[in-house]
């Protein structure tokens, strides 16, 4: 029989997550169940980072430390709040993801506007809930323009956009964005939808604005949610990561209420509502996942 | 399809006989895997695979893979079958042998993203089974890892219908079976069934490789054909696919082989598929490292 020796065999590329420390994995489980946010093995780092300087400020001596700050009462919601705020930094841009783009451009569209085809009225409503600074929102306005050329020709495109802070409302009003904002944006897109206001910044233009109407709006105001009725796509991405559960069901039973049949709604890219309502369907696109609320004649209500 | 094309594909399939590459161990081993699966005994496998160096070495590197659950490059085979066991270094020498099976020169479609796919898909299946407490994971990850080989056939066999059929694919954006369907009349279903029927590969097996995409035709095995369907979709939206765009939703709760597999493994009710689909992301740059290993190119991520 032949022997391999050790030395005639060359590990495999080591694993860069063998690096981290244990309880970090204990930190994503708990952050998923908390929040909905998954932090795949791959991005583990970026956790260790977020928790590394939560752990800077409370001045946490290891991350065993940490995890017993962020699960001891009462400083727990507070802190896991502020993990959340850390893990999620730096995920708002424009075209922030291109694999949800394309399902909305190549799959859902032409599969909205096939149902709606003997409809007088070719009308599309998307709600971009929890807008921040108008990013997503401006994203989808571009998207829908192209696709007026193509798909959306004849049709009334609105999308609506809210927030809770009147602030950021104000920002995303503006359209006015800088270099990181605009760092997975074409020069297509630029040249075509922004104009520069100086060496550093751009601005959306009007025709893109036109297509968006900005508001204030508190998700957790039930009345308010009511109104929200005939959407056909609602995107809600890193916001009811920080609802507890109750508030988040309440929220997502409004979402499901608020779309017409075969609407869709999105979430972030790592974020899910794990098993907090069994009317969507989860489904998949290429590199996104998104809930589908079944067309009525489907059947699979 | 026609009698007279079934006997073509048949008799065309029979070249794939001459083709040098396929390592010694190769159909031994699959006859072993592919029967029950208990009956090997340590020092039979170690025996046959000592006739293959190459394939023996190979398989110490790939069980050091995280995926595969060694922290360190075991030092024999039989080291190996000790803290994996049996099942597991058998699935292990199986993949390393379908690496050499086929010389990569002649395919149509890119070798490094066909071994991506079934190796992805191989993975899928075995997690999978082990989500439902399903008897035999290493099955599973088998019957994953051969699913597609009708692709090889026709990349080999029928290489000028078969660019036809991919380039329909890519331009429609459509599931490769469905242009090889529409190109070419027949698809991967039936010239994989015949090489796995000239291979002599189990029922069950013919089964996942001739009906994973209509499971409900399966007749010997409906469960684990149910479990490859879904894997395999599973794996075609998540970068694992066959490096282009395909323009599909997938609802894998409505699909039939949903229902089938729930039948049979209560378990998949209580399974998180948002976080299932989170957790085979990060086994994708894993996956891409053991084809490099296993395959010898590393494929562009689809």
């Amino acid at each position: 029989m032949t022997t391999i020796t050790q030395s005639s065999v060359t590990p495999l590329p080591a694993n860069k997550v063998e690096a981290v420390d244990p309880v970090y994995r204990q930190i994503r489980d708990l952050v998923y169940k908390v929040s909905g946010i998954y932090k795949a093995e791959d991005k583990l780092y970026l956790l260790a980072d977020g928790c590394a300087r939560r752990m800077k400020q409370l001045g946490a001596r290891s991350p065993r430390d940490y995890w017993d700050q962020l699960t001891a009462q009462p400083s727990r919601d507070g802190e896991l709040r502020q993990l959340l705020n850390e893990i999620t930094i730096g995920e708002t841009c424009l075209f922030r993801s291109q694999p949800q783009l394309d399902a909305l451009r190549k799959v859902i569209l032409p599969e909205i506007v096939a149902e709606k085809v003997k409809q007088v009225t070719k009308r599309l409503r998307i709600w971009s809930a929890g807008c921040s600074t108008g990013e997503e929102s401006y994203t989808l306005a571009m998207n829908m323009l192209e696709e007026k050329e193509r798909l959306l020709q004849g049709w009334t495109v609105e999308i609506i956009a809210t927030d809770l802070n009147d602030r950021s409302v104000e920002t995303a009003k503006a359209g006015i964005y800088g270099d990181y904002a605009v760092r997975n944006t074409t020069d297509y897109f630029k040249r075509k939808y922004f104009v520069p206001i100086d060496e550093k910044k751009l601005q959306v233009r009007p025709e893109v604005k036109k297509l968006i109407t900005f508001s204030r709006l508190n998700l957790q105001d039930d009345s308010k949610m009511l109104f929200m009725k005939g959407m056909d796509l609602i995107f809600c991405c890193n916001v009811l990561i920080y609802f507890d559960g109750v508030s988040k069901s309440k929220v997502i039973n409004h979402f499901f209420s608020n779309l017409n049949f075969g609407g869709y709604f999105f979430l972030g890219t790592s974020e899910s509502l794990m098993k907090l309502n069994e009317q969507f369907h989860l489904v998949h696109f290429p590199g996104t996942i998104a809930y589908w609320k079944p067309s009525l004649h489907s059947g699979k209500l | 399809m026609t009698a007279s094309l079934t006997a073509d594909i048949r008799e065309r399939v029979q070249q794939i006989e001459t083709m040098p590459a396929i390592p010694a161990v190769f159909l031994p081993l699959l006859k072993l895997l592919s029967s029950s699966g208990q009956d090997a005994t340590v020092d039979e496998v170690v025996r046959l695979v000592s006739y293959d160096n190459t394939v023996a070495a190979q398989c110490l590197r790939v069980a050091a893979s995280p995926l595969f659950g060694m922290p360190q490059p075991p030092k024999s085979i039989k080291a190996a079958v000790i803290t994996l066991g049996l099942r597991r270094v058998e699935t292990i020498l199986l993949t390393c042998c379908m690496g050499q099976a086929f010389p990569a020169a002649k395919w149509v479609l890119d070798p490094a993203v066909f071994w991506k796919h079934s190796l992805g898909c191989a993975l899928v299946c075995r997690k999978f089974s082990e989500k439902l407490a399903a008897p035999d994971g290493e099955k599973a990850y088998m019957a994953g890892l051969l699913h597609d080989i009708g692709f090889m056939v026709n990349s080999l066999v029928f290489p000028q219908e078969f660019t036809k059929a991919m380039d329909l694919a890519c331009r429609e954006e459509i599931p490769l079976g469905e242009a090889e369907h529409a190109s070419m009349g027949f698809t991967h279903c039936e010239t994989g069934r015949a090489l796995a029927e000239k291979w002599k590969l189990a029922d069950d097996v013919i089964d996942v490789i001739s009906h994973h995409h209509v499971v409900e035709q399966s007749h010997n095995a409906q469960p684990l054909v149910a479990l490859v369907h879904l894997s395999d979709l599973l794996c075609r939206m998540r970068g694992l696919g066959y490096g282009y765009y395909e323009r599909h939703k997938v609802d894998l709760v409505s699909d039939p082989a949903w229902a089938i597999l729930l039948q049979q493994h209560r378990e998949l009710d209580g399974v998180d598929l948002a976080r299932f689909t989170f957790e085979l992301d990060e086994a994708v740059d894993e996956i891409q490292a053991l084809v490099s290993t296993v395959f010898g190119s590393t494929p562009a991520r689809s």
